[in-house]
């Protein structure tokens, strides 16, 4: 089943992000990754790169951001784990986590997923 | 084809968890649903949109199952729907 990661500046968000998506895909493994380690607003690549590693399976990762600069962190920790079946999707944050979720949870793979959420 | 109307009870009508819980199980059929409310028609595996179609308890809303599985996954959806408290 793919996982998610949930990056957000603020690790709230990253939580009711992924408390509103196991509402109808609670059988999907959510990762977040919110805030900086010290609990205020930023993105940390610590805490991606931790999500990232604890949702890596074989079926692969799909990792959401929200705003800009967590785009940027985002694919730096992409780039340093360069694993090949651990992607970043656009789009907003919530429309995609629960959009996502339910594919995943409907046994859609990783290509499949990714090209769904680009119609969000 | 076969299309059936189905009212919704549950007062936040199709919001995220039927919808979503919706859109696994059309996911199972080969068929192509789509789902009518207030004039508007979705596919009914996209729950975003089915969502923003904004019912609420007491709507009609229209089911159409089309495809080569289309007996079968219009007889799910039905047992779905009454079983989902939807």
């Amino acid at each position: 089943m793919v996982a998610f990661v949930v990056v957000s500046h603020s690790a709230k968000l990253a939580d009711g992000v992924i408390d509103l998506a196991k509402m109808s895909a609670p059988e999907v493994p959510m990762f977040p990754a919110g805030g900086l380690e010290d609990g205020s607003y930023g993105t940390s690549f610590e805490k991606i790169s931790r999500a990232i590693e604890q949702a890596s399976g074989s079926d692969g990762v799909i990792v959401l951001t929200d705003l800009g600069s967590a785009v940027m962190t985002t694919e730096m920790v992409l780039e340093s784990l360069d694993l090949s079946n651990v992607r970043m999707a656009e789009g907003p944050i919530v429309e995609a986590a629960v959009t996502g979720t339910v594919l995943s949870a409907s046994g859609a793979a990783l290509d499949e997923i990714m090209e769904e959420l680009e119609h969000l | 084809m076969i299309s059936f109307t189905y009212t919704l009870k549950d007062p936040m009508g199709l919001h995220v968890r039927p919808a979503g819980l919706l859109a696994k199980e059309v996911r199972k059929y080969k068929s192509k649903i789509t789902i009518t409310a207030k004039g508007q028609t979705v596919e009914a595996m996209r729950l975003i949109a089915v969502m923003r179609l904004g019912t609420k308890a007491g709507d009609t809303v229209v089911f159409s199952v089309e495809g080569e599985d289309e007996a079968a996954a219009a007889a799910a959806l039905q047992s779905f729907l009454e079983g989902s408290g939807a």
